[in-house]
């Protein structure tokens, strides 16, 4: 399909609590290309992770209009988005999200039994999966077996293993030491320019944004900057603290 | 997600729980196993007091001489109620019966040999063999022909056979009834109570015309004291004893308002009433172990709400990897349902238990049946949809976002 993979146009997003309105977005434009890489930087409370979720199809929009590979997700029902986490996006959460009573190789494969797959071939496809990230061996372990940047491996062999164009990230390495976060964040890389993913991840840290090729400031629900990378890192942002 | 997928799911997080598990399913054990074996004893007793009942005859129907009335009012208007062999004949021809049997009854002295006693002699027709099923251990029943002739023929049970002719063969000889030689035909066979009292060993049967013309001597041969009809298998009690009331009322002329001057007694009334007793019992048991299973479903329920709240995470995660609103609500649903069927059948083992020490201890028939026990599955599975639906519900509702900000 040709277009682009993410269009949001004039999304707003405002919490209701009780009588309480909390406006958070106050319509964001973005639009990212297949197999790009893009980086979301600002506050907290700049909505930032609203974006994320409702780019992740966890939360809806209060209003404006969300294409995700051509189909308007504001349009669709529970059932409907359910599909799309499931064939689409791959999340990455910060804390990993893995369910803790299973095992590792049935946590990469669970995706894969909503998707309909059998047993027998779903435990094979997350074999290959955790293999690609390095942890073949540990398959039969439970996460809490495994260090941070294990776990959040597994997270990204969960994310990957429908096999979705899509990436989304929201504080990959926000738990993990710097080390770590390098491994974690070469191997979106690798993922980004051999597989052709497009990665959309959400941070503080301008190490991490660093590895991307685009870059979306956020600031109080608007875009503030939105181009190269390497050039909105070195400009000086208004209010901006660097961490 | 398949449905195997979905019990395996069910299982694992049940194991997961060992002990809150085993907690909730014995809610749902002793439910279940209140439920089954209540009914079972129930419906044992229902079964017990209806085999009581048969052995007693309660498609036997008793027609007796003189209506609601006292003897004295019927002299005082002139009128004599009998019933007569012609009444028991009109009554025989009825399609609702199998027959219809006159019978004369009356205590008479009876000797042979040294023997000498007093004891009740019944005088009946062939048709009183048919009705009450009454077979000879030796010699033969008189017949038809033994009746028109008032042949001095005589039936008697084991016990009499005893008494006058101890361990000698008693066909053939001669029984004295009233100083009367009746040749002894046949002996019955079997022994036991009657329904109406007597022994069947006891018995002492002369053809009825025999007994009016050299026992009773009644100045009306025809008489006789009662009538024994019973009601084929396949036709309603009442509907035979309806036909009957129809034919005596003809046979005794009696007007449209008069009232009947007989009387019908019938052990189906008996049975009617000690069914809607053993029915109400067993209903009041069954009820019992329903109130025990509606408790152990609440416990389902508490427990399935718990559950959802303590996994709310999880089922953020589920839902941001592609599990559907159904996929959540069939999970927590198999799960309420997988923990009832379980309990379910640990329940019903348990049941299967109880009856049979009761059979053992308790010298009385209980058993499950099948359709107890697949009531009692159904039941579970029942229980288990109730009051696993609202939590599963509940958890299905939530929105992926939500759930995954739950810590």
């Amino acid at each position: 399909m040709t277009g682009p993979l993410i269009d949001i146009r004039a999304v707003t997003k405002t919490y209701v609590s009780g009588s309480v309105e909390t406006p958070v977005l106050h319509g964001v434009d973005l639009r990212v290309e297949r197999g790009d890489f893009v980086s979301i930087m600002g506050q907290s409370g700049s909505g930032k992770s609203t974006l994320m979720n409702i780019l992740g199809c966890l939360d809806q929009a209060t209003g404006g209009t969300y294409l995700l590979d051509g189909a308007d997700t504001r349009t669709l029902d529970r059932a409907a988005l359910a599909d799309i986490r499931n064939r689409t996006i791959g999340f990455v959460f910060q804390s990993f999200n893995l369910i803790k009573r299973m095992s590792v190789a049935e946590n990469v494969a669970l995706p894969l039994i909503y998707a309909g797959v059998g047993r027998a071939r779903a435990q094979a496809r997350a074999l290959v999966e955790l293999e690609r990230v390095g942890l073949g061996d540990f398959a039969r372990r439970t996460p809490n077996q495994l260090s941070g940047g294990q776990q959040q491996r597994v997270a990204i062999a969960r994310a990957l293993v429908t096999d979705p164009p899509l990436l989304l990230a929201d504080e990959p390495t926000g738990n993990l030491d710097t080390h770590t976060s390098d491994d974690i964040m070469n191997s979106f890389g690798h993922l980004n320019r051999e597989r052709g993913i497009t990665i959309v991840l959400v941070t503080h840290e301008a190490d991490v944004a660093a590895y991307s090729r685009r870059l979306v400031r956020l600031k109080d629900g608007l875009v503030l900057y939105d181009g190269p990378a390497a050039e909105g890192l070195h400009q000086p942002a208004p209010a901006m603290v660097a961490p | 997600m398949n449905p195997i997928q979905v019990l395996v799911e069910s299982f694992r997080s049940m194991a997961a729980n060992r002990l809150r598990t085993a907690l909730t399913m014995l809610g749902i054990v002793i439910g279940i196993a209140s439920v089954v074996l209540l009914l079972a004893i129930g419906d044992s007793m229902q079964r017990f007091i209806n085999k009581q009942l048969q052995m007693l005859g309660t498609n036997l129907v008793y027609v007796m001489p003189g209506g609601d009335r006292t003897a004295a009012q019927r002299a005082r208007e002139g009128k004599v109620a009998v019933l007569t062999q012609d009444d028991a004949e009109a009554l025989n021809g009825l399609d609702s019966l199998t027959g219809a049997a006159p019978v004369l009854q009356g205590n008479f002295k009876i000797s042979a040999g040294n023997e000498n006693l007093s004891g009740s002699v019944m005088g009946v027709t062939p048709a009183m063999f048919a009705i009450r099923n009454w077979k000879v251990d030796g010699g033969t029943l008189f017949g038809e022909a033994d009746v028109r002739a008032a042949a001095r023929l005589v039936v008697i049970g084991q016990k009499v056979a005893d008494q006058f002719f101890y361990r000698a063969d008693p066909l053939g000889r001669y029984l004295r009834i009233e100083n009367v030689s009746f040749q002894v035909v046949g002996v019955l066979a079997g022994e036991g109570r009657q329904s109406d009292g007597t022994d069947l060993a006891d018995q002492i049967l002369v053809p009825i015309t025999a007994a009016s013309a050299y026992l009773v001597k009644s100045p009306f041969p025809q008489n006789v004291h009662y009538i024994v009809a019973q009601g084929r298998p396949d036709v309603q009690m009442g509907e035979a004893v309806e036909d009957m009331k129809e034919v005596l009322r003809n046979q005794h002329r009696i007007r449209v308002d008069d009232p009947d001057d007989f009387r019908m007694q019938n052990l189906n009334t008996i049975a009617e009433t000690a069914n809607k007793i053993s029915a109400g019992v067993a209903l009041l048991l069954g009820l019992i172990g329903a109130i025990s299973l509606l408790v152990g479903g609440i416990g389902i329920m508490n427990i399935m709400l718990v559950s959802v709240t303590e996994r709310t995470r999880e089922i953020g995660i589920r839902m941001a990897i592609g599990a559907r609103p159904n996929d959540v609500l069939l999970q927590f649903l198999a799960e309420a349902v997988v923990i009832c069927l379980v309990g379910g059948m640990v329940g019903i083992a348990i049941a299967a238990g109880g009856a049979a020490l009761i059979t053992t201890f308790a010298d009385f028939e209980v058993y499950l049946t099948l359709a107890g026990v697949l009531v009692a599955c159904g039941f579970a599975t029942a229980v288990g949809v109730f009051f696993g639906f609202y939590p599963a519900r509940r958890a299905s509702r939530l929105l992926p976002v939500d759930c995954l900000r739950y810590e």
